[in-house]
């Protein structure tokens, strides 16, 4: 193990870096992912290039209409931002189930998107608020919506030069409501055996599915949205009956591998019941807006 | 080799130490600057023997590379009181017989100050001290006494601070 460590001072630097010691570096932030790989020697880069101290990437940003968090937002920071109280609150709820605090307080989200972990927290609940990442590589800058960002177990879209600068993900409209949920095998600093991330929108003057947005982690190669569960849910009455049918459907969606954590009959059980739960709970936060 | 000088506040105490990339701040504390009130186990994050506080927020130090923390401030358990001055926290754990071997005491103490530093003058739940101490695990399973003595420094520093 021996690596040079790089501190760019802007983005256009590191890229620079990045290019000038391709195939051999990589990008470290909160080194939380990282380090250990390099430990564990999984993987063994000749320099590592800290985009933790490039400036401007740890801003949340809120416009009329949509947030920006940048790539360097600590998880901690998300869970006492007062932004996520409210009706984007599977933020929060995801952040503060992330490790220890210590992890929390130097992880960053973009490290978690990058490092594609099938079971990565965050993930779900930006693919439920249908996020879009910002990227800026050597010719540019682009944008990539989540979903099609990570592409398997660890693989992203993202060549190793780039590097994700923002996330951005639009506002609600009004009667909705997030949530997420996780199951590990104990109550903190656990890996996910299954997490769900829903987002709810029902009808201006009725009970019915608006739109729904679900996210499942840890229980296929990467977290994914499932579409039947989804589509199935519009225009139904928000309620038992139509979510654990949405439940069941999402299961259906889902193809879990058997693991030291748990075998896959369980998480595809633990998808159905969580989906449904979920959706529950999405319901009541909207009628309670409303009290 | 490829070392590089780093500048380090430990304490309140400026340092240069001369480092290799790879050196983790862990090492650093320990080895170059004999700050040994940060411990060693699981080195993987898992545990929190190695917590201290960057910036003021507890971080894992035994994972974090050292090179990233140029120009920072690093508070260890050495740094927040002494036998003669102790910090509400160490008063607290004495006073409630929290310590047993002792291993993990510097990272509980140093965890607990970053939580309870984040509210001022906050009196958690006991679910709530448990949440904020999850990172750090106690091997004697000593955690009753470990949040009754979070919950008396919290309700102290609160009084204090009320009163000033
Ligand atoms: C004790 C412990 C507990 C954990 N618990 C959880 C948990 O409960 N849930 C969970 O999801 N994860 C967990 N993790 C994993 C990890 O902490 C998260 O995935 C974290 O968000 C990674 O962020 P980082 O900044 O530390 O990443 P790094 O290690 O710095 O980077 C990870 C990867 O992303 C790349 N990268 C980072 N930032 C950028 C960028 N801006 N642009 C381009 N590439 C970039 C790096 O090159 C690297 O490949 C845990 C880790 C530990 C050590």
């Amino acid at each position: 193990m021996s690596f040079d460590l790089h501190r760019p001072a802007t983005v256009t630097e590191a890229v620079d870096l990045a290019q000038r010691f391709a195939p051999t570096a990589r990008y470290v932030a909160g080194g939380t992912d990282t380090v250990i790989q390099i430990n564990r020697k999984k993987i063994d880069p000749a320099h590592l290039i800290d985009v933790a101290c490039l400036p401007g990437m740890s801003e949340i940003t809120e416009t009329a209409d949509a947030f920006a968090l940048g790539a360097l937002t600590k998880y901690r920071s998300i869970e006492t931002h007062p932004a996520f109280r409210g009706n984007l609150r599977v933020l929060l709820e995801a952040a503060s189930v992330v490790g220890g605090h210590q992890v929390r307080n130097i992880a960053t989200i973009g490290g978690n998107i990058v490092n594609a972990s099938p079971a990565a927290d965050f993930v779900p609940p930006l693919l439920a608020l249908d996020a879009s990442l910002d990227i800026t590589g050597p010719k540019g800058r682009r944008s990539v919506a989540l979903r099609d960002f990570i592409v398997g177990p660890g693989r992203t879209n993202l060549s190793p030069v780039e590097i994700v600068t923002s996330i951005r993900f639009a506002k609600l409209p009004a009667r909705s409501a997030t949530a997420f949920l996780k199951e590990g095998r104990r109550r903190a600093m656990e890996i996910s055996v299954v997490c769900v991330a829903a987002c709810l929108t029902l009808e201006a003057s009725t009970s019915r599915c608006a739109s729904v947005r679900l996210a499942i982690g840890a229980a296929s190669p990467k977290a994914f949205r499932p579409q039947q569960a989804e589509g199935f849910l519009i225009g139904k009455p928000a309620g038992k009956e139509s979510f654990a049918e949405a439940g069941r459907l999402a299961a259906e969606a889902s193809s879990p591998i058997s693991d030291v954590r748990a075998s896959a009959g369980y998480r595809r059980g633990l998808v159905a019941v969580m989906v449904e739960r979920a959706l529950t709970t999405c319901l009541q936060r909207i009628r309670e807006q409303n009290q | 080799m490829n070392r590089k000088i780093l500048n380090i506040v430990v304490n309140g105490e400026s340092h240069q130490v001369l480092i290799e990339p790879h050196w983790t701040l862990l090492q650093v504390l320990r080895n170059e600057i004999g700050m040994m009130g940060t411990k060693e186990n699981c080195l993987e994050a898992e545990c929190g023997v190695c917590t201290v506080l960057l910036d003021g927020k507890a971080i894992n130090s035994c994972i974090l590379l050292a090179g990233q923390v140029e120009g920072c401030s690093i508070t260890t358990i050495e740094g927040i009181g002494d036998p003669e001055h102790l910090h509400p926290l160490q008063e607290a754990f004495i006073e409630c017989g929290a310590v047993q071997c002792g291993y993990c005491i510097p990272g509980m103490i140093l965890t607990a100050k970053s939580f309870l530093d984040e509210n001022p003058g906050c009196r958690p739940s006991r679910d709530e001290i448990r949440e904020a101490i999850a990172g750090t695990l106690c091997r004697c399973t000593g955690y009753r006494k470990i949040i009754d003595a979070v919950a008396t420094a919290a309700d102290r520093i609160a009084l204090s601070g009320a009163k000033q």
